[in-house]
């Protein structure tokens, strides 16, 4: 996976680039807005993290710029700004998705996994089931089977499933869930969602003796076939 | 209205303690006034008449009874302009001479006088003063005045004064009511200003344009008070927001070595970090939360704004927490008007009524009750009330728990939180100019939200 990272501030931009180069990306960083603008354009990633305030040339402007230029590869922009409202903007100017600085690496690997994530699903030809080891998931019927029975799931809690499908194998966290799930950037001040997950798994895994649905500690959970 | 709230007014109330004061004043003056007046029209009457009785004596004994007789008829021929009646009688009583058509019955006073009834009209009795004069060889004399003439005279007199005492009166409070809406137009702006300022731009100032005196020196003392509370206000927000800003990126990267270092232990090395790391999540989440209070209640984010269906928001929360009151087996009755919307930003709004919700879950005991209603309100906007019946705020601490980081002693131990939930939904309906109120639910607690 090759990864643009455009960010002046060189500590983040260590952090963010050593953890990510030891999960497997090949990180090419930037510091200044305007190269920032020329690489982007040259194309050739997978994704990008824009920081939004850059000298020269600011990050909204690249992904302006970028979208103009019907450049589609997912950015995911950071920012030491908490403000609603920037996040608002930042998307859309065409951003992917928003992450405020401070954050937490399993945050920003797992925001980006599921940008990537999102895009495969998209350009490939539509799919009409997801399918995590026995448990399968009809997307036009909206039926849900583990190992040939069907899960009687309510609207949310499918939602849910469907999201941690799409994003099998990977971490997803607590405010990842919020967002695109619940649809509400916000800060759920205790554990409901954990609440949520576990009615969830009570459905999926009760009875059988391989545990999908896992808890990743203190980071989120994650839906894999794995032991 | 102008009016009434002159009429509440301070100037009012002093220039009508003035006026009532005043009228007591002018009533006990003219009081006095009517007394001496009429004493002093007694006293001419009174002067008048023995002036007239000593004439009569005096004619009798220089020119006898005929001189006296042509006296009386000289006099009783003026017609209109004789303001006395006479009569001469001899020592039988008899009458010898007078236009009065005998010896009255008579009261007689001090001094001579004389007050009796004289039927002079048909059908009215009117009241005479007079003097009688014995002369020689028994007759006798009496001169006679309508006292009418003088209690007319008095009464014009206390007529005058009476309407003088309801005119002053009248324009004393006509004046009052004049110079309070006078006053009120003043303050009115100057309040209306204040108003505009304490709900919205604290870097406004009112405006001294011409105002002179005691209104100008109100107003500046007010604009310094205003520089102060600003300066104030920026110092508290930026070294609150400088400590969670700076403390934010450190705590971060403490939480991710913490991160990593968990990862190469396992067991109870590995739960003890754990806790690290849940303890440095939940002081991000302060920081965060603290962060957001202030940069709410900094900034104007009306251009952001849009319809929100309130409905269906309120619908997620209700749905996105019920699964922890269903954990208490709370109770959760719902009561939601269909499509209502407001104009306001999503995420806030849904911070807000999660707060106030979870809130709600968290104080509730087991087997509890919550119920929420939400409507629309005639003349715009709409009502949402959350009332649950755990434990309550007691009243004196309702408008405490709207502070940073107050929270009440029974809750402290027995529940987590931060202290910033409240002030967090206060800053939200700030911003999109609602407010929330609390009362108390005998037990609990009903919080009531009103969005325009």
């Amino acid at each position: 996976m090759r990864l643009l990272l455009i960010e002046d501030d060189q500590s983040v931009a260590d952090f963010i680039s050593r953890g990510l180069r030891e999960n497997g990306f090949q990180v090419n960083h930037v510091d200044d807005g305007q190269e920032g603008q020329l690489v982007a354009s040259r194309g050739g990633y997978d994704v990008l993290v824009v920081d939004r305030m850059l000298p020269n040339v600011d990050g909204l402007s690249i992904i302006r710029s970028l979208r103009d230029a019907g450049d589609q590869t997912p950015v995911l922009i950071l920012s030491a700004l908490g403000e609603v409202d920037d996040r608002v903007k930042g998307l859309r100017a065409g951003g992917d998705d928003y992450l405020v600085k401070p954050f937490s690496f399993v945050e920003l690997q797992a925001r980006i996994e599921a940008m990537l994530r999102r895009q495969e699903m998209s350009s490939n030809s539509p799919e009409t089931q997801l399918q995590v080891g026995d448990l399968v998931m009809d997307l036009l019927t909206q039926q849900v089977c583990r190992a040939g029975d069907v899960l009687n799931l309510q609207p949310r809690e499918y939602k849910l499933l469907e999201y941690l499908m799409k994003n099998a194998g990977q971490v997803v966290t607590r405010s990842m869930l919020l967002e695109n799930v619940w649809g509400y950037h916000f800060d759920p001040q205790t554990n409901v969602i954990d609440v949520h997950i576990s009615r969830l798994r009570q459905k999926l895994d009760k009875g059988f003796e391989k545990s999908l649905l896992k808890t990743v500690r203190g980071e989120g959970y994650t839906l894999d076939d794995s032991c | 209205m102008i009016l009434a709230k002159a009429l509440t007014g301070y100037t009012f109330r002093y220039i009508s303690l003035f006026v009532a004061g005043l009228s007591a004043a002018v009533f006990l003056v003219l009081i006095f006034l009517y007394l001496i007046y009429s004493y002093n029209q007694f006293l001419e009457v009174n002067e008048s008449i023995t002036d007239e009785v000593d004439t009569m004596g005096l004619i009798y004994s220089g020119q006898g009874m005929p001189g006296l007789n042509q006296y009386i008829d000289d006099q009783t021929q003026r017609g209109f302009f004789n303001k006395y009646f006479y009569i001469v009688v001899d020592s039988d009583d008899q009458k010898i001479s007078g236009n009065m058509e005998a010896w009255p019955n008579y009261r007689e006073f001090a001094q001579d006088w004389v007050n009796f009834e004289f039927d002079i009209q048909i059908g009215s009795h009117v009241d005479y003063i007079a003097r009688t004069r014995s002369l020689d060889n028994g007759y006798r004399v009496m001169a006679a005045r309508h006292i009418e003439e003088v209690y007319e005279n008095a009464s014009l007199v206390l007529r005058i004064l009476f309407r003088s005492m309801v005119a002053t009166i009248f324009f004393g409070f006509f004046g009052a009511i004049i110079a309070s809406i006078v006053a009120e137009r003043r303050l009115e702006t100057v309040n209306a200003e204040i108003q505009s300022i304490v709900t919205g731009d604290l870097s406004q100032r009112i405006d001294v344009g011409d105002s002179r005196g005691d209104m100008r020196r109100l107003i500046l003392h007010f604009n310094s008070m205003l520089d102060r509370i600003q300066s104030l206000m920026l110092g508290v927000q930026n070294v609150s927001d400088n400590i969670a800003h700076d403390l934010r990126t450190p705590l971060t990267r403490m939480r991710n070595h913490l991160t990593q270092l968990r990862d190469q232990f396992d067991g109870d090395s590995q739960d003890k970090i754990q806790e690290l790391i849940e303890e440095s999540d939940g002081l991000l989440a302060t920081f965060a939360a603290l962060l957001r209070i202030a940069q709410l209640e900094a900034g104007n984010r009306r251009s952001q704004f849009e319809k929100v269906d309130f409905t269906k928001l309120v619908d997620d929360v209700v749905e996105l927490y019920e699964p922890l009151a269903q954990e208490k087996a709370i109770q959760v009755l719902l009561e939601v008007e269909k499509d209502l919307s407001v104009v306001g930003d999503r995420d806030l709004l849904f911070q807000m009524m999660a707060n106030l919700f979870d809130n709600a879950v968290k104080y509730t005991d087991n087997q509890g009750l919550i119920e929420l209603n939400l409507k629309s309100v005639t003349g715009g906007g709409i009502e949402l009330r959350l009332a649950d019946n755990g434990s309550g705020i007691p009243a004196a601490d309702r408008e405490n728990v709207f502070q940073r980081f107050f929270r009440l002693e029974s809750s402290r131990s027995k529940y987590p939180g931060n202290g910033l939930g409240l002030s967090l939904v206060q800053a939200v309906l700030s911003a999109h100019q609602g407010h929330i109120e609390l009362s108390d639910n005998h037990p609990g607690l009903i919080a009531k939200v009103r969005l325009p």
